[in-house]
């Protein structure tokens, strides 16, 4: 019997050309690219949260390029997606899949275009959402700065259906808190769609990847913080797992 | 030199770079003068089948890869999609000859007994059942990426010779003589995918 791994993903985001840290969606701490472990961790999201007028676009398509030189997993990136271009170019650059977010939500017939071209599983939705007064979410364009009336779940069923091959839902209320991540709503966006989920937002611990997984049906747990992803941590993180039953890739 | 077919369909710079790492002399094909060249083909190659027949037919790449493999004898990879592309048909948005390099056909994975999610994306194990020359030195259980929502059914059952479960079984490593095919991504799962590319070098 063969079973699908939950997978453990890193997710690295640059500001200016600047790796950061993030903290209630804004940079907090900067670091370099060489703490990321290359043979541990499942796949690597990239993320261009440059404001519009920054800086930095060719660093950050010369550290795609890097990953994909050295790091022998899938590398998602995404930031400012607008166009069939801007695809190309990130495509160009070595990512595998291209993740987005604002841009679908202007222009939801860009997923459509990009699965098209190149097939679902090159087409990453990310959903920033949060909490409402009611108890419910609302999904934020502009990088957590715009909210769109829209709900988390409706609009990841309506991705699927335009051509989404994965949906990557981030609570922007946990974003760098180490609270743990938001198991109501990863749950349901994971239970609204038959696509893969990856849930970002929260992670402070093992544990609480642990808490992912067991009560949830999300596929990938992702990760910021730089204590888990210094040398030895992704391969602490997934033994940890796999002694709770977890169905993890291990070497 | 090992061409790897350019038929402009996905991230081939991963492909070439992990067949650098390993030391090989790799080079993007894409003309029928360069596959031509080349002593040993990888295709590559993500996304739907029809585009990808397609763009191999408009280059004037199928006819060059058949002669080559077929009349030559030269080694051909097919990687994901480029596996797919070995098959005599898909039904993927609607019937599509392919290469028809290794007899059999093209389906869609089928979950709906399970309630397994597809698109299957993710590292999954895999299990040899038959010889298999691309599966030397490669551990038992050994988790491999995926990314697929179609998979080849041979005709002939023995070129089958590693399945993976998703929903289902279905065949994960084709091989027939020189021909093989992947639907995993040897470039994109670590060691053991290198393992692959080494044993594949090696041939």
């Amino acid at each position: 019997m063969t079973a699908l791994s939950k997978r453990i993903v890193t997710v690295l985001t640059f500001n200016n050309g600047v790796l950061f840290r993030t903290k209630l969606f804004h940079p907090d701490y900067r670091y370099t690219l060489n703490f990321v472990d290359a043979w541990s961790v499942d796949e690597i999201v990239v993320l261009d949260v440059t404001r519009q007028g920054g800086t930095g676009a060719k660093e950050f398509h010369d550290a795609i390029g890097g990953f994909a030189s050295r790091c022998f997993v899938p590398l998602a990136a995404g930031g400012g997606i607008r166009t069939l271009d801007d695809v190309a170019r990130f495509l160009d650059s070595g990512a595998d899949k291209i993740v987005i977010n604002t841009g679908a939500l202007q222009r939801p017939s860009l997923i459509t275009e990009i699965a098209e071209s190149y097939g679902s599983q090159c087409v990453v939705l990310s959903i920033d959402a949060k909490q409402t007064a009611d108890g419910g979410y609302e999904v934020y364009a502009d990088a957590g700065s715009m909210p769109t009336g829209r709900r988390p779940r409706e609009w990841a069923q309506e991705a699927e259906q335009l051509g989404a091959g994965e949906i990557l839902i981030t609570s922007i209320d946990r974003d760098g808190s180490l609270e743990g991540y938001d198991l109501n709503l990863s749950s349901q966006v994971a239970e609204a769609v038959g696509i893969p989920v990856l849930a970002l937002g929260g992670c402070g611990s093992w544990a609480h990847m642990q808490d992912l997984f067991s009560n949830t049906s999300v596929d990938a747990a992702c990760t910021q913080n730089i204590y888990h992803f210094t040398e030895t941590s992704i391969r602490s993180a997934k033994s940890f797992l796999s002694k709770r039953g977890v169905a993890i890739r291990t070497e | 030199m090992i061409g790897v077919i350019d038929y402009g369909l996905g991230n081939l710079r991963s492909v070439v770079g992990a067949l650098g790492k390993l030391g090989a002399s790799a080079e993007l094909v894409a003309t029928p003068q360069a596959v031509a060249r080349a002593d040993k083909l990888i295709l590559p190659g993500v996304g739907a089948f029809g585009r990808g027949i397609n763009n191999l037919r408009e280059r004037g790449l199928d006819a060059v890869i058949r002669d080559r493999v077929l009349t030559a004898g030269i080694p051909i990879l097919g990687i994901c999609l480029g596996m797919q592309l070995l098959a005599s048909q898909s039904s993927e948005f609607g019937q599509h000859p392919g290469l028809d390099l290794i007899p059999g056909d093209v389906t869609r994975l089928t979950s709906d007994a399970t309630g397994e999610r597809v698109p299957h994306v993710g590292w999954n194990t895999i299990r040899q059942i038959e010889f298999s020359r691309l599966l030397q030195g490669v551990s038992e259980n050994a988790y491999f990426y995926h990314v697929h929502s179609f998979h080849f059914r041979p005709k002939d059952e023995t070129a089958a010779v590693a399945e993976c479960t998703h929903g289902h079984a279905f065949c994960t490593v084709v091989e027939k003589g020189h021909i093989f095919g992947a639907q995993f991504h040897p470039e994109k799962s670590q060691r053991q995918g290198l393992q692959v590319l080494t044993n594949y070098l090696a041939l």
